[in-house]
């Protein structure tokens, strides 16, 4: 029995939504709705693992006991674990790169991505729920550095400049994807790869939250790989689950930026 | 050719270190002194361009992100396997080389810059220290080394460091009451990440990780010392620092330090 806990197909949501369609293994999708704070809900599966993810509240996949969380490492788990076309490069060269990928794409997008997506989308629908059933419902988040990345949201911390400055730490990382795909049409090697997956999960949002960083003129090689990757029929059927028709606004607060600077 | 270049045995420089050893691979051992700053020099960043370690050479091609590379050298060289072969406990090992790298190591290396590498940079010129800042390639690492180098973490800081560092290791030692290794039944690529990350918390927080405290965790360092690969990586040391591991040596106290 495999069962995946998900919403919306955005972001962390996408990726084993489209890596399920790639392999075209069949599984009971459990939609949940992480605004409404249904991942507190009797049945939802807990784990160590999975209350602790990193990514704050992301898919969960359940393969007959085990409960799989952390979007990447469900992507190798799914690659590794499930039958179908195969996901990961054959050559560990390669293999290195689509691991290096993710982690340098998760530490240096994936904060700035989840402030910026929140801040846009996720914020205006927050205050308009009562505050005291909200604080009420937020007091369950653990643990506490996450509690304040909702709080954070919550009371609109961030300016229009801090957004701004968030958005131009986005460049150097999307220069290094553009920079790659003028080398080789996917990520990781010649073949498509989870490297893809995880990449365009979060780059595709950026080219509404952050049209200055990602656009054609000056990212056209990254505005191409999105096209492409739009058009696979495994991206389709992972968006075509959206509930809402506007999946690239579900946000929730994920990833801590660093505590560094 | 297989060339590592690496620091001490500690943090990302001793993951592929460890890695090798249990390997059994021989490799060409570039040691960069962190604190005279050779990571940013013309030479090494000829070979790693953000001036990170460590960087690992191999068949021409350069590797520089320290987890990652564990995997390669498993799926490259010969050698007893580091990785289960069972997709779950795969999966478990890379989840925990996450929460230690992502969340246990930021606050634990954020205490102990600030009682070690900060005060041992601060001897030098500060003019010296300003120039070497402003040659660091990666903009987060210049903030991060500033702050480091002139002591600038907040009181606030580093009490939600310890309080992280603290908060972890409940989270480990829980781990460790179910699972003999990290990954589970296995010793994989995840003890030796944890290993290089906790292998002084005896010692830089003791009255928090000891015998009566936290006796899984204990047992699993003095297990993961105890071979010979972890005593080969460690005579590696030059500094202090790593000879903190001697502490693993010592039979467990019945009485909290």
């Amino acid at each position: 029995m495999l069962e995946l806990y998900h919403w919306e197909p955005n972001v962390h949501f996408l990726k084993p939504l489209i890596a399920l369609a790639e392999k075209q293994v069949e599984f009971v999708s459990r939609w949940f709705d992480p605004l409404q704070f249904e991942q507190f809900g009797a049945g939802f599966p807990h784990s160590t693992e999975s209350d602790l993810n990193l990514e704050g509240v992301g898919p969960v996949l359940v393969h007959d006991r085990d409960i799989i969380s952390s979007s990447f490492f469900m992507l190798e788990y799914i690659s590794e674990a499930l039958p179908g076309p195969a996901l990961l490069p054959e050559d560990s060269q390669i293999r290195y790169q689509a691991r290096a990928w993710s982690q340098v794409l998760g530490a240096s997008l994936g904060p700035v991505l989840s402030t910026l997506g929140c801040a846009c989308h996720l914020a205006p629908l927050l205050r308009k729920r009562d505050s005291l059933q909200l604080q009420a419902e937020m007091a369950r988040i653990e643990p506490r550095e996450r509690r304040a990345l909702w709080q954070a949201v919550v009371d609109g911390s961030h300016s229009e400049s801090d957004l701004e400055n968030l958005r131009r730490r986005l460049s150097p990382s999307v220069k290094r994807v553009e920079d790659a795909l003028k080398r080789s049409a996917w990520l990781a090697g010649a073949a498509y790869s989870i490297a893809d997956i995880d990449a365009f999960a979060m780059l595709d949002p950026l080219s509404e939250l952050a049209p200055e960083v990602v656009n054609e003129r000056a990212t056209p090689r990254v505005n191409e790989f999105l096209h492409r990757m739009r058009d696979r029929a495994a991206v389709r059927e992972a968006l075509g689950r959206s509930r809402s028709g506007s999946p690239h606004t579900a946000f929730v607060p994920g990833a801590e930026g660093s505590r560094w600077g | 050719m297989l060339k590592l270049y690496h620091w001490e045995p500690n943090a990302n420089s001793g993951k592929p270190m460890l890695a090798l050893a249990e390997k059994g691979v021989e490799y060409e051992s570039h040691y960069l002194d962190l604190l005279q700053f050779d990571q940013h020099k013309p030479d090494y960043l000829r070979v790693n361009p953000d001036g990170t370690i460590p960087a690992m050479v191999h068949d021409g091609r350069v590797l520089t992100e320290s987890t990652p590379i564990m995997e390669y050298i498993d799926e490259t060289f010969d050698g007893p396997a580091l990785r289960p072969t069972d997709p779950v406990e795969r999966w478990r090992m890379r989840w925990w080389m996450r929460f230690f790298d992502s969340y246990f190591a930021p606050s634990l290396s954020m205490i102990g810059w600030s009682v070690f590498i900060g005060p041992a940079a601060r001897q030098r010129d500060p003019k010296e220290l300003e120039s070497a800042i402003a040659r660091i390639p990666l903009e987060a690492r210049r903030v991060a080394w500033r702050k480091a180098i002139f002591n600038e973490f907040s009181p606030e800081e580093l009490a939600e460091s310890k309080r992280r560092v603290w908060f972890a290791t409940d989270v480990l030692e829980r781990h460790l009451l179910e699972h003999e290794w990290i990954a589970g039944q296995t010793y994989s690529l995840g003890d030796i990440n944890g290993f290089n990350l906790g292998y002084a918390l005896p010692l830089s927080q003791p009255e928090h990780c000891n015998d009566l405290r936290t006796p899984r965790i204990m047992s699993w360092l003095r297990r993961i010392y105890a071979r010979p690969a972890a005593k080969q990586t460690w005579a590696m040391g030059r500094t202090q620092m790593v000879s903190r591991v001697k502490f693993l040596e010592t039979a467990p106290s019945g009485r909290e330090h």
